[in-house]
């Protein structure tokens, strides 16, 4: 199996090559078979890094430790859908991964370009094809699965195949940890493709609304998908590291959020150009910066340059990366200069109180952000290499910087939607902003009377009243005027004023998503914690909380052994179940995990670790944590998803406009025929 | 001058929020201490996050902090201790001396810099959509011919409709 992913392997990176020429030439020339040619070659790509796939995939599942990935990764014992993991749970697989979704997604914006974007797609094959070189390289020459393990022996160099694997590594042994990886690569990869359009329109010089309005969907969908991993790798961190919290500001996690926040940003300023004409410049910036962060975040990954919980071991991937992203950077920005002249602003702004210079101070904010966390990032090694001296740039310094810019970005996610494009005059302002305001106020004295005094959290939840507030007024103002008009009823009303424009309505829950998450951010100001030492009979207490510990029992299992400690859970003397945190010893990699246990309610969350044993005491160590509203975090992160989801079914009236299009297109088809 | 007041008091702000100044714990414990120090086992946590059972490096680190709390030390003092004893990496935030400097103020200063070309960038779209109705401020049209324009605009009546 090897050889056939070798195979594939060669296969996939000279069809890639071959992609990036005849897509260039295809596009210069004009000629229709090149680049019908090229778009066979993103297929082919495709169907051959499947073979790798697949190759590699059917080895970790049949257990062939001959496979010196499979040997590193995996074990006899390991359950069928950690096995599956296995393939992006070491640098050589997730790259293979990596490359993969490339294909998918390239395969894709082929299928679904076959009949429009004709001229932008020649060029469009040919980055990503080239993004695919790239990948296929490094995977075939510096981090190649398909390694094979072998021994000295008196007969010289002989094929070995060890009895059983190293193992999975057990902080990879969580249900979150299967489906989170692919999660944040569909996010990292799918950017590739809204760059590969802009990078075809700067050549093309096709730089109207045309590949904006083309790449809108191509961004929602890679913004969703890392989005939703970025939280499933706070949901592993939570209920797998065991330290009570979900967001540590490693820099890999970091890595991560940065092409997210980047993303959003272009999200929202594409909305100017699509209806004003304006941010061209801006708009190309971002989905570069998008692009460019997307493969540093996998280049911070894997490079062992910085120090992190998450990292892949070192490796020598690291200079390749970065002459990739030099490369990037350079071929881009160069394009960009050269077209400057096409991307003139068609409109000026006509208001500093208007839905425009909300999204500019979006965009300010979001870069902010992105600049912030990518400074705090990398000053490590800028300190190493200036001053010759390891800092740390860890929670502490994040937790200040971060969150002030946080709140603002959650203020605009209010206000911005509340002004008109163009000009918003006073009595406008006044009418949209009273109430929101009114509540957030009311709100904000309810929470001082009631104790709360952590100013951010204050502050947080403030903002949330008043962001929730906007966000349902419009929701509520535009379902009364379709029962004023239509005679609905206002769940129809609700339903159909959604429909009729997702866009925008999507966007609302999305923004209604994100004021849930900021209410779980501000829970974590209220931490509670204690720990103890508890053997049967003993009890421990936080809060209004009594665990007595009822039993402590050991086992076995083929993949690990295990100590489980039962805790019987009250509040205010009401039983309230049993929690039975445990900790394992995996038996392939020798190493000791632990596994929390939770009992969730929207309220607060009751966390309890087994962190140890204590040495004199022969005890159970015991850490108990109550997290507030971590719920609304989760709760969050799914509204925010199916907002999304909402926003790209195209709506009524687009539907409407694509039938139209496509009658009249049949007309003249018909016509011509005649 | 406003927006120039407004660009200034911004910036100030903004490096003094992202600015270093934390108020100090009055009553530390080992806990409140163990949030701003790294565990040096080498799993790049904070030291009350560290995920290995029984690690023996938190261990040493959390006994040398107890110690230095029964010894009567605050936490300025015991964070400097630690400094001393294991290397400026311990802490969980660069230390606000000397280049190091640069990581609080930079954020703070990006955000005011932002904020100042946003700032700008308005501005000029402002006054780039004002400029050609003034014929000083316009040298590339014509004054004759914006007489003449604006003549026939004047006696068309459309000029009336504004």
């Amino acid at each position: 199996m090897n050889e056939v992913g070798t195979i594939g392997l060669i296969a996939a990176l000279a069809f890639a090559a071959y992609g990036v020429i005849a897509g260039a030439l295809g596009g210069k020339l004009r000629s229709p078979r090149m680049v019908k040619s090229a778009e066979r070659a993103a297929a082919a790509f495709f169907v051959s890094i499947t073979l790798a796939i697949v190759a590699l995939e059917t080895q970790i599942l049949t257990d062939n430790f001959h496979n010196a990935y499979v040997a590193a990764h995996s074990n006899r014992d390991l359950p069928l859908y950690y096995k599956i993991a296995v393939l992006w749970a070491g640098q050589e697989g997730s790259l293979l991964f990596w490359t993969w979704l490339l294909s998918i997604y390239g395969g894709l914006a082929v299928l679904l370009n076959r009949r429009k974007n004709r001229q932008l797609m020649p060029y469009v094959v040919a980055i990503l094809m080239g993004t695919g070189v790239f990948f296929s390289s490094i995977t075939f020459f510096v981090a190649n699965p398909f390694g094979e393990l072998s021994m000295v022996s008196a007969a010289g160099l002989q094929a070995f195949q060890p009895a059983d694997g190293n193992g999975l590594n057990p902080l990879l042994q969580y249900h979150s940890m299967v489906i989170h990886p692919p999660m944040l690569y569909l996010g990292y990869v799918g950017f590739a493709v809204p760059f590969a359009f802009a990078m075809a329109a700067l050549i093309t010089r096709q730089l109207g609304d045309n590949w904006i309005r083309t790449t809108r969907r191509w961004t929602m969908v890679p913004w969703m998908f890392l989005g939703t991993g970025i939280l499933l790798g706070g949901r592993w961190a939570y209920s797998v590291l065991g330290w009570g919290g979900y967001w540590g500001w490693d820099p890999v996690e970091n890595a991560s959020l940065l092409p997210w926040l980047a993303g959003t940003a272009f999200l929202h300023s594409v909305m100017i150009q699509e209806k004003r004409g304006m941010l061209k410049v801006w708009n190309i910036v971002l989905v570069i910066t998008t692009f460019f962060l997307c493969i540093f975040g996998t280049f911070l990954t894997r490079s062992g340059i910085v120090s992190s919980v998450h990292a892949f071991a070192q490796s020598n991937i690291g200079p390749f990366f970065a002459v990739f992203l030099g490369i990037v950077l350079f071929f881009a920005v160069s394009l960009l200069f050269l077209r400057l002249e096409f991307l003139k602003s068609e409109n000026k702004l006509d208001s500093m109180v208007s839905r425009e210079s909300g999204f500019l101070f979006n965009n300010w904010i979001l870069l902010a952000a992105v600049f912030a966390v990518l400074w705090g990032t990398i000053f490590p090694i800028i300190s190493k290499a200036i001053e010759g001296q390891t800092v740390t740039v860890g929670a502490p310094f994040f937790n200040r910087v971060a969150v002030p810019i946080g709140l603002l970005l959650l203020l605009l996610t209010g206000a911005g939607p509340l002004l008109a494009w163009r000009k918003t005059s006073f009595q406008s302002l006044k009418r949209n902003f009273t109430l929101p305001l009114a509540v957030a106020v009311v709100v904000g004295a309810a929470l001082f009377a009631g104790g709360i005094r952590h100013f951010y959290a204050w502050m947080s939840l403030f903002l949330c009243a008043f962001v929730a507030v906007c966000i349902l007024q419009e929701f509520y103002k535009g379902a009364r005027t379709r029962q004023k008009t239509g005679g609905e009823n206002f769940l129809q009303a609700i339903y159909n004023l959604t429909m009729r424009n997702t866009r925008r309505y999507g966007g609302y829950v999305v923004h209604l998503g994100i004021v849930l998450l900021f209410v779980g951010f501000a829970g974590q100001a209220f931490q509670a914690k204690t720990k103890g030492l508890m053997q049967e009979g003993d009890e421990l207490r936080l809060k209004d909380y009594v665990l007595r510990c009822s039993n402590i029992v050991s086992g076995d299992t083929p993949n690990y052994s295990y100590q489980k400690i039962q805790l019987e859970v009250s509040k205010d003397g009401r039983a309230l179940g049993t929690l039975d945190p445990d900790r394992r010893f995996y038996k392939a990699s020798q190493q000791p995990t632990s596994h929390v246990a939770i009992r969730s309610s929207l309220t607060e969350d009751l966390y309890t670790v087994l962190a140890g044993q204590d040495p004199d005491s022969g005890k159970a160590i015991v850490e108990v944590f109550v997290n507030p509203l971590v719920a609304w975090v989760w709760i969050g992160g799914f509204v925010t998803f199916l907002g999304t989801l909402l926003a790209m079914v195209p709506s009524r009236v687009e539907r409407q406009m694509a039938e139209m299009r496509q009658a009249q297109e049949v007309a003249v088809r018909a016509s011509n025929a005649l | 001058m406003r927006f120039r007041l407004a660009f200034v008091l911004l910036l100030a702000l903004a490096t003094l929020g992202a600015g270093p100044a934390r108020a100090v714990d009055p009553r530390p414990t080992v806990e409140s201490i163990g949030e701003h120090v790294m565990c040096l086992c080498g799993c790049v946590a904070i030291l009350n996050h560290c995920p290995h059972l029984n690690c023996s490096m938190q261990a040493e680190m959390r006994a040398t902090i107890q110690k230095a709390l029964d010894e009567g030390k605050d936490e300025p003092a015991i964070l400097q201790l630690l400094s001393q004893q294991y290397g400026v990496k311990v802490l969980a935030a660069p230390p606000t001396q000397g280049f190091n400097l640069a990581a609080w103020i930079l954020p703070g200063l990006g955000l005011a810099l932002g904020l100042g070309l946003v700032v700008v960038i308005v501005r000029r779209w402002r006054g780039l959509r004002q400029a050609p109705a003034s014929a000083e401020t316009s040298p590339d049209v014509d004054p004759k011919l914006l007489a003449a324009v604006e003549e026939e605009i004047k006696t068309s009546g459309l000029g009336m409709r504004e």
